[in-house]
């Protein structure tokens, strides 16, 4: 990065647990502790759809690195959160993820946000349409960012650029099972 | 001399290797000399003729090469020198001139006199810029001799030397040469009198810093960049004279340099700084720490930024040890030491913010340097932190704080010298005087939800300082720690880990605090009666009642308690004192689950070799023999909750884990009273306990008409057999005849798979330890099961099938201990691969009877012989491997067979014992991937994986193999992982798995090809109804977006 930084020193927040999970053994609707024996056979149990919620849309994106931080997630700084993840009540296939700069005159928001939309790009279905927008109030220039992110033109346009592709990607190297992190 | 002349002629003309071997042997004869030889060159030797001189002077090296040394006489030697010193001079003949010298001056007769002729001839005459490398490494190599047998010569020759060397030295570029002239270097650096050319000799090696050798690949000479390193940092370092001028290089190319170089320096720091001593360090300190908390505190990378905390450590370390003890104990610290705790003090007014975590590093990394810098840095950080916590402003921040505090703490304990032997005095634990209030602020910690969890952190680190806390200060912990699981923080799974660790960690050392207050109060939040069905609430707390327990309980006192605790309300359970109506299937999952956690703990100590197992044979193992027994004869008419199956199931694993660990003797004893119960029905000495047996009822397993619950409990039965050591023998009259009474009782009498795993387990434990005394069961008894029960066509398919799965058992037991009769009995299973009914049920054996098992295991102390697996392997693969791809006119039933016996012997055996035949087994495995058969398609898809991701990290021939095959790969891969063709979970997440670790496993150029269309169609399966099947789809999709050449 060049120049001065926009934040040197921000906020570091504890990352939430990664799953809400029971643990080892125990099974919801079950009056039995889970032998190991038996644990393959439960997993093919059925292809009952399980839908895609807030968790499984944040862990997607919790893991991005910030542009200006790369040893610090998004999550870590507070930038991203499960609750800031929303669907449209009338259509599930439409969701806003709203995402907060740690500083209100920073310059890496629209990176940021497009690293978000192309995690999402990549990592959902076709059929979801995707609102990225900046928290109201955290940023100077919160209707221009705003407009630029969901600007399908836009996007591609900035994808085109080899300098920007590379550093979304390496922010993006961090996302994924073998990055936790939690792990120091 | 007249054949020297002509040995001499015919090597001009031939250049024949014979010709030097005569003229060496007429040497080693005594028939000629050297002499005689240069005599015989003579008219070569002066030869106007440029390419004639070069010959002769060469014939005369390669003859001195190979000549025996004690053929060269002082003089000769003498003469030589001079020869070839003049030959030096000359453009034709130096390098002739140079290979004898290489050789002479190895020579005993080579005297310190030589040593500076040559030396001087060397310098005056040699122009390293005009030689190619191999010339040059001669003149190295010269060099390197005198130096090793006549160093003291050359150092009298004083400047001439070093400057000469010097000019000789310079500009040298081959990785070969620069490493005998860096070990060169670093002898004139520790033993010559260099002091005037310190800026020469700095040029000549400094220049080479950072080394950015890579060897080429096939590379033959082997010299690696790590030699190279090595070899000049042992220069770097060689003399602290370097310092002054090293040290503003070193940190040019700190500022400057990529990631690599960054931590080249860093280490060569790590080696110099000591080396050049505290004045210098002190000297550069300032700048070095400015550059060092560049890369701490912005770091480009972990590593480095370890690289550049250890280097600071060094610094530190150089500066403040030569202290003498008068300034040690007087904790003035002065100098960077001082300024840089200041900094990261003034830093961590901010605990929440990113920077106050390099800063704490900082400090961390301190408390290992020296004793009085340590002390310092503890007093300046740890009462600042106290003081922020308790700080009312501060309140939001108290977690981070705790954090940080929590890292001071174990660094702290780390400092400490770790001798198990003697206790640390007072005063060399450093946390001690901060103990009170430390221990305060993490107590309060543990209060407020946010920071609870580095208030853990801390305790743990605090009561791991050894000698630190006192008995009562731990008392009071656990007290802490108690308040806070019943607090409701149960529903925080970290949090309760942590806690549960802390408590396991101070019962190790001091049990009673645990037994007095944390276990009461877990035992006492046990119900004793299970709740209801639907009160899944109360079932959720039990269970994490019963895991902190699981944790908690190894100790050995606690697992007393634990035991005595649990078999009462076991019993509660179980018998419950008022009959009760109505759903008993929650009392048999809340027994269920109290015997798990018995299980779970034993397991842990049996692993851990805890001595006090042995004892449960008499207090634990009779009262659950005395509590199922009863219950099944109990129970004609009302159910009792322990005549449950899955209850049998998991109080047989009890019994099994306590008699692994009794003596052949002691076990002998229990096979007794087992006996007496099973055979005779008497059950007074197995069966100790509360319930009374009831006299009228009889207890009688084996008996053809007895109730299935009777027949559950061979169970418990073969739990206590499977577990015997093979010098303890059945007290039957005859075991041949006891095995075929089992196995009778398997086909007949057994009505369900948990009492015939137990009879099969029991025969297959028994025949693999007592094979000795079997011989008549194993040829007559098992040929008449073969031939009525498996090959007859008579017996319903089911029956086969169990029968088949009988077989795999007994030929196992012979198997792993390396019975020979073992291939018969496998070479039966192939002869039925042709069978309509079952030939995938015996070619399923094929592999199951090499499978892993829990039952005839070292630890239940069967006979397991070494490298069975790769026997059986390298005796059957073969055949397989023939079956599975013979011609067209085969049958393809067959076929198919030997593919599934594939699929399944290799799923049972380590990846090493057909890693070798990997190019065989691709084109078959594949064919696998067709089979209608999910379980199959698994495994195939998880051997591949196994195989791709064992080659990722080194690029081994089997990822060739993955290569050669990669576009049939992916595009089954590809078909396996959509729900439309795939309606197996399993199957679908193993596809996507294999496909998410292809990128990373085959070169790009032969998959580029494949890139676009698996990122389509991986897309598709992002709307994959599970979950997890979602999740492997984006870890894939993500790696080949990743993926470019």
């Amino acid at each position: 990065m060049s120049g001065e930084a926009f934040n040197p020193n921000p906020v570091v927040f504890a990352p939430t647990k990664s799953a809400r999970s029971l643990p080892h053994g125990f099974r919801l609707n079950s009056l039995w502790l889970d032998d190991d024996e038996n644990r393959d056979e439960e997993l093919d149990d059925s292809n009952e759809a399980e839908v895609i919620d807030q968790d499984e849309i944040f862990e997607l994106i919790r893991s991005i690195s910030d542009p200006e931080h790369r040893n610090m997630t998004l999550e870590q700084l507070a930038v991203v959160s499960a609750p800031q993840i929303s669907f449209d009540p009338r259509n599930s296939d439409r969701l806003t993820v709203e995402f907060t700069p740690t500083v209100p005159h920073c310059g890496m928001s629209t990176f940021i946000g497009l690293s978000i939309r192309v995690r999402l790009l990549r990592s959902l279905p076709h059929r979801y349409k995707v609102d990225i927008r900046v928290k109201p109030g955290s940023h100077q220039s919160e209707h221009a960012l705003n407009k630029q992110l969901n600007d399908k033109e836009r996007v591609a346009a900035a994808l085109e650029n080899p300098a920007l592709l590379e550093v979304l990607e390496q922010c993006l190297s961090t996302v994924g099972r073998n990055a936790d992190p939690s792990a120091e | 001399m007249e054949s020297l002349q002509r040995v001499v002629r015919t090597w001009i003309a031939s250049e024949q290797e014979e010709e030097v071997d005569t003229a060496v042997s007429e040497i080693g004869s005594g028939n000629a000399t050297l002499l005689d030889v240069v005599k015989a060159l003579g008219e070569y030797l002066t030869s106007e003729e440029d390419e004639l001189r070069t010959k002769g002077v060469e014939f005369l090296s390669l003859v001195i090469g190979k000549c025996p040394p004690e053929k060269l006489s002082r003089q000769s030697v003498r003469v030589l020198v001079s020869f070839y010193c003049g030959k030096l001079e000359d453009t034709e003949t130096i390098i002739p001139a140079l290979k004898g010298l290489v050789s002479l001056t190895c020579m005993p007769a080579f005297a310190s006199t030589d040593a500076i002729e040559v030396m001087n001839g060397l310098v005056k005459h040699v122009r390293m810029k005009a030689l190619v490398q191999s010339q040059r490494f001669m003149v190295y190599k010269i060099i390197d001799t005198l130096m090793a047998k006549h160093r003291d010569a050359l150092k009298s020759m004083g400047k001439d030397f070093l400057s000469g060397y010097i000019s000789l030295a310079e500009g040298e570029k081959d990785p070969r040469n620069l490493l005998l002239a860096f070990a060169i270097d670093r002898i004139l650096l520790l033993e010559f009198d260099i002091s005037a050319y310190i800026e020469d000799l700095f040029n000549i090696t400094f220049c080479y810093f950072p080394i950015t050798f890579r060897p080429p690949p096939d590379d033959p000479y082997g010299i690696t960049t790590d030699d190279l390193k090595n070899a000049l940092s042992a220069c770097l370092n060689a003399t602290p004279l370097f310092g002054p001028v090293a040290i503003p290089l070193f940190l040019e190319k700190l500022t400057a340099g990529t990631p690599v170089t960054k931590r080249d320096t860093l280490k060569g720091l790590d080696s110099c700084l000591p080396v050049y001593g505290a004045s210098v360090a002190r000297t550069h300190a300032r700048k070095l720490w400015n550059s060092l908390k560049l890369e701490i505190f912005q770091p480009t990378d972990s590593t480095t930024e370890q690289a550049a905390l250890h280097t600071t450590q060094v610094l530190i370390r150089t500066i403040y040890s030569t202290q003498t003890g008068e300034e040690q104990a007087n904790d003035d610290i002065q100098g960077l030491a001082k300024d840089a705790c200041e900094e990261c003090i003034q830093i961590l007014r901010e605990p929440e913010k990113s920077q106050a975590k390099p800063a704490i590093k900082v400090m961390c990394a301190f408390m290992a340097t020296t004793p009085s810098v340590a002390r310092f840095t503890l007093s300046q950080v740890t009462p600042h932190l106290v003081k922020l916590f308790l700080n009312p402003d501060e309140l939001p921040n108290r977690a981070p704080t705790l954090r940080l505090l929590a890292d001071v703490i174990s660094a702290a304990r780390d400092s400490m010298p770790n001798d198990p032997e003697t206790l640390p005095a007072e005063e060399d634990i450093p946390l001690a005087p901060y103990k009170d209030e430390v221990l305060g602020v993490l107590t309060v910690g543990l209060t407020a939800g946010s920071s609870a969890q580095p208030a853990l952190d801390g305790l743990k680190a605090l009561v791991t300082t050894r000698a630190l806390l006192a008995d009562d200060e731990l008392g009071f912990v656990v007290h802490k720690v108690n308040e806070l699981l019943q607090d409701g923080q149960e529903e925080n799974e970290d949090i309760s880990d942590s806690a549960l660790d802390l408590l396991t960690t101070i019962s190790a050392s001091a049990p009673c605090h645990v037994a007095e207050t944390t276990l009461p109060l877990l035992f006492s939040s046990l119900p004793d009666r299970a709740p209801p069905r639907d009160a899944q609430a109360a079932r959720l707390k039990y269970w994490r009642t019963l895991a902190s327990l699981t944790k908690l309980c190894t100790q050995p006192d606690l697992f007393e308690t634990l035991v005595v605790r649990l078999l009462t309300k076991l019993d509660l359970v179980c018998v419950p004192p008022n009959v009760e109506d109505g759903d008993m299937e929650p009392g048999a999952a809340y027994a269920h689950s109290l015997l798990r956690t018995v299980v779970d703990v034993l397991r842990t100590k049996v692993e851990s070799g805890h001595a006090d197992v042995i004892k449960y044979v008499d207090r634990l193992v009779p009262r659950l023999y005395n509590l199922f027994i009863y219950s099944t004869l109990m129970s004609n008419g009302t159910y009792m909750v322990a005549t449950d199956p899955r209850l049998v199931s998991v109080a047989a694993q009890v019994i099994t884990l306590v008699v692994q660990m009794l003596s052949a003797q002691r076990q002998e004893t229990f096979v007794g009273a087992l006996f007496a119960a099973y055979i005779q029905g008497d059950v007074k000495q197995l069966a100790e306990g509360h319930r009374k047996i009831p006299s009228d009822k009889k207890f009688d397993p084996f008996d053809v008409d007895v109730s299935p619950l009777q027949k559950n409990l061979l169970s418990l039965f073969a739990a206590a057999i499977v577990a015997l050591h093979k010098e303890v023998a059945l007290p039957v009259p005859d075991e041949a005849a006891f095995l075929d009474m089992l196995l009778h009782w398997t086909v007949t009498v057994a009505d369900n798979a948990l009492q015939k795993d137990a009879a099969v387990h029991t025969i297959s434990s028994i025949l693999n330890k007592r094979t000795d005394w079997l011989s008549t069961f194993l040829t007559d008894k098992l040929d008449v099961f073969w031939t009525n029960q498996i090959a007859s066509d008579a017996q319903p398919s089911e029956k086969r099938r169990q029968a088949i799965s009988t077989w795999t058992w007994i030929t196992k037991a012979l198997l792993v201990r390396g019975d020979p009769r073992a291939a018969d009995h496998v070479d039966r299973l192939f002869q039925l691969f042709g069978n309509d009914e079952i030939s995938w049920d015996a070619a399923r054996a094929v592999g199951g009877v090499v499978a892993t098992d829990k039952i005839l295991t070292k630890k239940n102390h069967a006979v397991v012989k070494f490298l069975y697996a790769q026997k059986y392997c390298s005796s059957v693969l073969p055949r397989i491997i023939d079956g599975a791809k013979s011609s067209e006119d085969a049958d393809p039933k067959q076929q198919n067979a030997y593919l599934v016996a594939l699929t399944s012997i290799i799923k049972s055996v380590p990846k090493t014992v057909y890693a070798h035949q990997m190019p065989t087994l691709m084109p078959l495995l594949l064919r696998g991937l067709d089979l209608p058969d999910f379980e199959i398609r698994a495994s195939v898809i998880d051997t591949l994986l196994a195989t791709a991701e064992g080659s990722s990290s080194s690029k081994t021939k089997e990822n060739n193999i993955v290569a050669e095959h990669a576009s049939s790969l992916v595009s089954t891969m590809l078909k396996n992982s959509m729900v439309r063709d795939m309606p197996s979970v399993r199957v679908r997440t193993s596809a996507l798995r294999f496909l998410a670790v292809l990128p990373d496993v085959v070169r790009y150029d032969v998959l580029h090809p494949q890139k676009a269309v698996v990122i389509r169609e991986i897309g598709k399966v992002l709307d994959d109804p599970k979950k997890t099947v979602r999740k492997e789809a984006v870890e894939a999709r993500t790696n080949w977006f990743k993926f470019s050449g």
